[in-house]
This record gives C-alpha cells, structure tokens and sequence, in this order.
C-alpha cells in the first residue's frame, strides 16, 4: 500500500489546499499514473527540503509519500522544483483542488 | 535656509524631470542641481554615471522594453516569446493583459517616481502567462513575472478563479517584488516578508488607481478584484481598507488577515504568514493615504518608495517600518508637517507608534530629523 500525503501553502492568495491519497482507493489507472509520476520524480531520492530561496507568491508543496517499507518527505516551491517532479504537483495539486 | 528645503523636497522627481525638459535655464538648472543631491543622497545601488546620465547628459535611458511568453501550460520559463515591445496586440487576451499591465506599472513607477524600470535601470520587463494547467497564481521568480490561468481545469460549476493577469493589480504587485528585490530587499518570512508582500499591494493598488485617476477616497484598495469567479462569495483576495473582509465563502473559508497588531498571526505557514500579516501595514498605508486625500500614489505613494528604495533592508519589521516612513515625511515635507502626521495616524490605526520614543525626529536613517535640506547638506558634505 501507499499512502501521499500532499499540502499545498502560500502563493499570492496564501490558502492552503491538501488531500491524503490513499492509492488503493484509487481506480488502477489513477494509482498508476501516480505511481509512475513518483518514479519519474525519483521521489524517494530527493533531499528533503528544497524552499530556499523563498521566491514571492511561490506555492510552497509538502509531500509525504509512505510505503510497507518506506516513508519520505519533500519540500519544494514552484521557484525551485526539479522538473521532473512538476508533473507531480501538477496531479496533486489537481486532486487537492478538486478534492477541497 | 529653513524654507528652502521645503521647495527642494516637495517637489516629486516626475516633476523636476518635467522641469529638465521645458522649464527655462534657470528653472532648468535648479532642478538639476536638486536631482543630482537627491541622487547623492539614495547613496546606493546607482553608479556615478548613472547619475550622470539621469542628470541629462543622456548616455542611454533603456525605457519600457516589455516581452511576453507563452508557457502553453508547461512549466518550462519563459516559453515561447509571443508579443514584444511595440508590436501589436495579439488574439490572446491574457498575453495583451500581461504587456499592457506591466506598461501600466512601468508607467507609474517612472512618470510618478523616476525610477526607470524593476532595477532602475530599463531592466527587461518579462511576463509567462498559461503556466502549467489550472495553476490558481502568479508569483515571481526572481527574474520574472508568471501567471496562471486559475482553475480552467475545472468542471465551470466548481471554478472559483480566473486567470491572474485579469487584475491590473496582480501585475503591479508581482513587478513591485522585483523593485524590492533590487532595493530594501525584504526576506521573505515573518514581519519583513509581511512587509515586502504589503510593498507589492501597496504599489499594486496604486498602479490600478493611476491608471483609473482616482482619488484615495474612491479607490476601492481591494487586491485581485474579478479574480473570483461568479462561484465564490467575495469580492477579492485582500482588502487594504478593511483587512479581513474581502471574501467569506463555504469552501474558500473567510479572508484570514488582521487589521490590527493586537490580531497578529503567529503561524509557520505562508513563510510565517507573508500574505496574512501584510494586512496589517497595508491599512496604515490606506489609512495615511486617506487621511491625507487627493492621488495616494503623490504623498503617501512617494514616502512608501522612499522608505522601501533609502531606508528599509533586508530584516526590517513593522516597527521600523513605521519609523521610517514617519522618518521620510519628515524629510520630504518638513518635521511636524501634515504628510507626517497623517503617517504617525495611519500607523496608530493599526496598533503601531510611529517614531516612538523617539520624538519627532524618528530613528535612524539619513539624519536626525532636522529636515531634508540639513540632510541633505549633510550627505554631501557641507553641514555636518
């Protein structure tokens, strides 16, 4: 099983969105594409904080993603995230929105 | 000399420029000489030719030089250029948004400041607009303005924003974090983050005022106003008059900022609250603004930019920066004057002394408050 959970704070309007997903809730083709998004983020290889430097109006994105074996968590912005970790957000940040 | 400092600062740079170009020599050559000891006095960030050039001897002043890209919903900057100065509107609204708000903030921060572009010195004004997809933002990266299309991705019954250039004050402020990153350079957390957000909607604001020529008294100092869609229950992001009150809705919740210190948010979110806590310097700048009348962007507009350009750095707080704006009346329009009072009453109204416990005279600074001309004497050495 894998659980993410997903924040979403800042940006110009300061609200903050988030969603626990729970992948095995998901229907396969979603728990899929996230699974995939994860490994082209090399999720679990990041360092753990990457919000600096403080860029204005920038979301700030917390990510937990846990596992049977592993937990990890990142901090990034929209200013300083790995391109390959964007389509991540981008999903997340969909659910999060969709789900509120 | 006391009453010629008055005439030397009262008068706004847009004003001295004006007189450079049309008055006669003799007008011509005070306001020169006036320019270039203001200029001596910023003491940072301007080289002598600089000044040089600014004073008429006319190397190259860059001017407005605008482009603008296309994201085309990927999060890769710029993107493609799609429209660049002087070339025609396009088909796509929110690029022409984008060139014709960041011309508008231009506009004001030279016509009414004399400060020519985000550096002062004709830097590139670029702008990406559709970044990523139902991306609900703007921000700035250091290096230039994105914009979001809100959330287009949406089903239409459960969007609650439209893109982000659709406000003329969005553009404004997010081009001001640019400003003052090359100036006070507020970090971003805590008070001074509070305060670099609160510079951002302050000039924002007035960029929208401007270009609607009104008064303080009929502006409506709301920020992002007609970002909200039809589906959410407010008017917009933040209220500089009424902080706290711009939106209450069941699934945005209610505008979380404080008009008041006595309501400051401790938090560690948002950079420790940048966007909530601005609330609160932003009412003591619509308050001043207020108090004294007329256009905000002529009074109270020019003791802000002084104090965010001269006076305010890096880890300033709410408390200096109400000492240093009640500091900067005082040299701009004389010790006790109304301009300074009316500073001292905007900040009351939010729960902060301005120049307390230190009389007068205010803190710090360029001098001790004897007024811009003994300061400005001072600075180039013939009064010490």
């Amino acid at each position: 099983m894998t659980k993410i959970f997903f924040e979403r704070t800042g940006g110009f309007m300061g609200r903050k969105v988030n969603a626990t997903i729970d992948l095995d809730d998901l229907p396969d083709e979603q728990a899929e594409l996230l699974d995939d998004l994860l490994d082209d983020a090399d999720f679990f290889e990041l360092p753990a904080d990457l919000t600096r430097p403080a860029m204005p109006d920038a979301f700030t994105y917390n990510i937990t993603v846990s596992s049977d074996e592993r937990q990890h968590s990142v901090r990034v912005s929209d200013a300083t995230a790995p391109d390959d970790l964007r389509p991540l957000l981008e999903e997340l940040s969909r659910q999060a929105r969709m789900r509120r | 000399m006391p009453h010629r400092h008055s005439i030397l600062c009262i008068i706004p740079p847009y004003m001295m420029h004006e007189i450079v170009m049309n008055g006669s020599p003799e007008q011509r050559d005070f306001a020169l000489r006036s320019i270039t000891i203001s200029e001596q006095l910023r003491a940072h960030r301007r080289t002598a030719l600089e000044v040089m050039s600014f004073m008429g001897a006319r190397p190259v002043r860059a001017g407005k030089k605008r482009i603008v890209y296309d994201a085309k919903n990927g999060s890769k900057l710029p993107g493609a250029e799609v429209r660049q100065e002087g070339d025609d509107p396009v088909s796509d609204p929110a690029v022409n948004e984008a060139y014709d708000g960041s011309g508008i903030t231009y506009d004001l921060f030279f016509d009414v400041y004399g400060r020519d572009s985000i550096d002062g010195n004709g830097l590139r004004l670029d702008s990406t607009v559709h970044y990523q997809k139902g991306y609900d933002n703007a921000f700035w990266n250091g290096q230039q303005m994105v914009y979001g299309d809100g959330d287009e991705d949406l089903p239409e019954s459960e969007r609650m924003f439209n893109r982000f250039t659709s406000a003329l004050d969005v553009i404004g402020h997010e081009l001001t974090h640019g400003v003052t990153s090359y100036e006070a350079n507020l970090a971003y957390w805590d008070q001074p983050g509070a305060l670099n957000e609160s510079m951002s909607d302050v000039f924002g604001s007035l960029v929208k005022q401007y270009q609607r020529q009104q008064s303080a008294a009929n502006a409506d100092w709301i920020i992002g106003e007609g970002l909200f869609t039809a589906n959410v229950n407010g008017i917009g992001i933040r209220s500089m008059k009424a902080p706290g009150t711009a939106y209450d809705d069941p699934v945005l919740g209610k505008d979380p900022q404080p008009a008041h210190m006595k309501d400051y948010v401790n938090t560690i979110e948002d950079n420790g609250g940048v966007h909530i806590n601005s609330g609160i310097p932003n009412r003591a700048f619509y308050a001043t603004a207020v108090e004294l009348g007329g256009f905000a962007w002529e009074k109270a507009g020019q003791i802000w930019y002084k104090t965010l350009t001269d006076k305010l750095a890096e880890r300033s707080n709410f408390q200096d920066a109400a000492n240093l704006t009640f500091e900067t009346a005082g040299e701009l329009f004389g010790a006790g004057s109304l301009e300074q009072q009316a500073v001292r009453t905007g900040w009351s109204e939010v729960g902060i002394a301005a120049g307390a416990g230190t009389g007068e005279n205010g803190t710090g600074g360029t001098g001790s408050g004897d007024g811009c001309f003994t300061a400005v004497l001072r600075a180039i050495g013939l009064a010490k």
